[in-house]
């Protein structure tokens, strides 16, 4: 029976955990340790995560939360795709940053049997969506996954990794909890994503206050990816990138709709104003640099996929050097060979 | 820290209009989109109050747009 584990840097106020008792229970487990200084040489504080926190709770508590999750929804779809491309079946899958839960509601009974939905926002996992997988929904930050060693068959993520401070740790916690031969299919903004807002904000700030800061998260690129997922010590790693291109009437419609998509900006080092002359040049620079025929203007989300598998013996190995039996000088006798094989 | 949020839902609706009135200055917003576009080609540089001319004329036609939409509802 699963039980999860207390991580050695828990600290002591937290009180136990509840041991998931059935199919489809909702227990909430207290997070891991928020971030404090000193927790590690190389722990990196871009990302005010209370503020995340608050941003998917508001988020979460909106009239009409399904109105912004357009996006998530086609990314849980793709990912829930993969799955499915994967043949075999996951008794046990985690669902890191799950939001409401877009990738669960794609599966169906007998290709995962039973998952684990972590948030650090309480309101969006009890709005989660419905699935007919039995769900246990946990509250836990993904830098501090609650989870013991090799446990899940299956972690998937959805579009969460980039709000993350110190990513190699994630990406390890991740390792940590995976079984051997167990798989990570994830999904993640990349470099180009909302280039246009940010290009476009740059501009507009210079011009009209002589400087600019940034608005725009910073997100990963595609090399470091796979190198952070080999850190990780992932292997048989799958990096693709996809574009989304989303249209909307105008800046302030895209601005309104990262925010209520939970998206909004939460570094440390963001500027808290951001002035209406400067909001006004800037929606001018987007609609005129960027704007589509029929006047609308477009948002490009870069959305990189990445596969990772935790090393197991039965997974093919490249072989050993010098093992080799044929050489490539050979090629030129490779027609003598075949035509033997061929008279079928 | 706010009671009703009065004062926040006041701003907020201005804000929300914003998008009609930008609308109404189709215009002026394209004039000054095509100055700071010109100052990103090769050779320009762009600096502060580059485009101020425009963003004058822009700022007035959008104040007289939220006047005209404060005017008419009231």
């Amino acid at each position: 029976m699963l039980r999860p584990a207390v991580l050695r840097r828990l600290s002591p106020r937290l009180g136990g955990f509840a041991v998931p008792a059935g199919c489809g229970s909702r227990r909430e487990v207290a997070s891991g340790v928020p971030p404090t200084g000193g927790t590690s040489p190389r722990a990196l504080n871009i990302f005010d995560r209370e503020l995340k926190r608050k941003q998917k709770n508001w988020a979460a508590r909106q009239p009409e939360p399904m109105k912004f999750d357009y996006l998530k929804e086609e990314v849980g779809s793709q990912i829930a795709d993969r799955v499915y491309d994967i043949t075999r079946d996951f008794p046990l899958a985690l669902d890191v940053g799950c939001g409401r839960g877009y990738i669960a509601q794609h599966l169906n009974k007998e290709t995962v049997g039973k998952i684990f939905q972590t948030d650090i926002a309480e309101h969006a996992l009890k709005n989660s969506l419905e699935t007919d997988i039995p769900t246990v929904n946990v509250l836990a930050d993904e830098e501090f996954l609650p989870f013991q060693e090799n446990t899940f068959d299956l972690v998937v993520s959805n579009l969460s990794l980039h709000w993350v401070n110190d990513l190699p740790r994630a990406l390890e916690q991740i390792h940590y909890v995976l079984k051997p031969d167990g798989v990570f299919v994830g999904a993640m903004f990349g470099g180009d994503t909302l280039y246009e807002l940010r290009c476009s904000l740059q501009l507009a700030e210079t011009e009209r206050e002589g400087g600019f800061s940034p608005h725009i998260s910073p997100f990963t690129a595609v090399n470091d990816l796979g190198h952070l997922l080999g850190r990780a010590g992932f292997n048989t790693l799958t990096v693709d990138t996809d574009e989304i291109q989303v249209n909307y009437p105008g800046m302030f419609e895209l601005m309104e709709d990262l925010k209520g998509m939970g998206e909004s900006n939460c570094s440390w080092n963001r500027k808290p104003l951001l002035h209406r002359d400067t909001m006004l040049a800037a929606a001018a620079v987007y609609r005129e640099m960027y704007r589509n025929e029929d006047g609308s203007v477009p948002a490009t989300y870069q959305i990189y996929h990445m596969i990772g598998w935790k090393y197991h013996d039965s997974q093919a190995r490249p072989a050993e050097r010098g093992s080799a039996t044929v050489s490539f000088g050979d090629l030129a006798k490779l027609s003598d060979v075949m035509p033997e094989g061929k008279k079928q | 820290m706010s009671t009703n949020g009065a004062v926040w839902g006041r701003v907020r609706s201005r804000l929300r209009a914003f998008p009609d009135h930008l609308a109404a200055c189709g215009a002026e917003a394209s004039a000054y989109g095509k100055c700071v576009q010109a100052s990103t080609a090769p050779g320009g540089r762009l600096s502060k109050d580059l485009c101020v001319r425009e963003f004058e004329a822009l700022r007035s036609c959008f104040a007289a747009a939220a006047k005209k939409a404060l005017m008419g509802s009231t």
